[in-house]
């Protein structure tokens, strides 16, 4: 894992775009502060399903895959997460473990905020923190929808059909 | 005050003992004065339904009182019970929070107490108060947390047998049973609720549940379960 030290947002051309990134100039000078930014290669483990929060993921480059496993080892896929998601947002947010495992698809660029500054950050910056509940709600919807398609589509064929769009 | 449905309607939220108790009820006293100024404390009868899924959002209900069932529909009419919603949760959060349709349909279980607040006092109540902001942020993301449990008890499980014995456990957990030996529950769902909860039929759970009896791994009397041999309970919910 290769960290660059400094990697301002304000010179980052796709933060217009992005529902999180797009911040005040004030709150993206502290969230400048806070953050970590790493080059990461294709197939590294963001964060694993189970294991304590540390802190949330912001993908500026590349794509990730969310996924659940079974005691047995059996994997579900969740969806392809995109530029500009932010992972590990809930269980961060909860305190609770990961509740998935998020995997890079492609190699990337990704910024790493520990909890305890994203709490603060969010406590100084209410813009930041509605983004975040807008964030949160975004991913509940998801989820719900995920829930529909493995809990009520009869086959595993039609389970398969709303997934292929999306990734 | 007494309601028509027997509820000793709390009207303000000072004066509510159990507010320090629930995670979005416990705010700072500015925001909590704000909040009573634009919720409407309202009482419903068991059976009612707050809001359908599809339906446009007009606010979030917070439950003070009362069990609220939470479901999800197909377009065949099959039904998934999500879980069952407790006081002091907000309902209708993320569809109110995003503007997108209710995604699913709240249906009061008991008589309930429920305070009401509109979309767009809401909106500006999150964004005066960034404590509360915070708060509804963990209410999201603890909900994301049983949506994806329950998506891998959907996704992951083999069985009609293996999602029922989960279920159970997951009861068990909650109610604080956990640790003992032969934990005890109080079943508030019908065979019909439960088989909405797994997503199988009324009739496999009346089947299962006649099984676990005969090989004596539970025991019901009334609507009491008793589960007298856990281990067992545990390796059918690991069996896939």
């Amino acid at each position: 894992m290769e960290s660059i030290a400094h990697h301002s947002c304000f010179k980052c051309e796709m933060r217009p775009d992005r529902p999180f990134c797009d911040l005040p100039p004030d709150a993206l000078q502290a969230f400048d502060q806070i953050k970590e930014v790493s080059q990461l290669t294709k197939g590294t483990v963001l964060f694993c399903e189970g294991r304590p929060s540390r802190g949330v993921f912001v993908l500026c480059h590349g794509r990730a895959k969310l996924s659940v496993c079974s005691d047995s080892g059996k994997r579900l896929m969740l969806r392809v997460a995109g530029p500009g998601e932010v992972l590990g947002l809930s269980a961060t947010m909860a305190n609770k473990p990961y509740e998935l495992s998020a995997e890079l698809v492609d190699n990337g660029q990704v910024v790493f905020i520990r909890r305890k500054d994203l709490l603060r950050f969010l406590k100084d910056n209410q813009n930041a923190c509605m983004q975040i509940v807008h964030l949160l709600s975004d991913d509940l919807h998801n989820a719900f929808d995920r829930v529909r398609t493995v809990g009520l589509t009869r086959s595993r064929r039609s389970r398969l059909l709303p997934f292929r769009g999306r990734a | 005050m007494l309601s028509p449905y027997g509820l000793d309607i709390i009207e303000s939220c000072f004066t509510c003992k159990l507010r320090a108790d629930r995670l979005f009820c416990d705010l700072p006293a500015g925001a909590l004065q704000s909040f009573e100024s634009i919720k409407y404390a309202t009482a419903y009868p068991k059976g009612a339904v707050l809001f359908v899924e599809g339906q446009a959002p007009r606010g979030i209900y917070v439950l003070c009182k009362g069990r609220v069932k939470l479901s999800i529909c197909s377009t065949d009419g099959k039904t998934l019970i999500l879980k069952v919603a407790e006081p002091g949760e907000v309902l209708g959060l993320s569809a109110s929070v995003s503007g997108k349709a209710y995604e699913l349909t709240a249906e009061t279980l008991d008589p309930c107490q429920v305070n009401f607040v509109k979309r767009e006092d809401f909106l500006r109540f999150l964004k005066e108060h960034g404590e509360a902001c915070l708060r509804v942020a963990e209410q999201l993301s603890e909900k994301y947390n049983s949506a994806c449990h329950e998506i891998r008890s959907l996704g992951l499980s083999h069985s009609a047998a293996e999602k029922l014995a989960k279920l159970l456990l997951d009861w068990t957990a909650k109610n604080g049973e956990a640790a003992k030996v032969e934990p005890r529950l109080k079943l508030a769902l019908t065979h019909e609720e439960i088989a909405q909860m797994i997503g199988t039929s009324r009739e496999t759970v009346t089947r299962l549940f006649a099984d676990l009896k005969k090989r004596q791994i539970v025991q019901a009397k009334g609507s009491t379960l008793l589960i007298r041999n856990k281990a067992a309970l545990k390796q059918i919910a690991s069996a896939s």
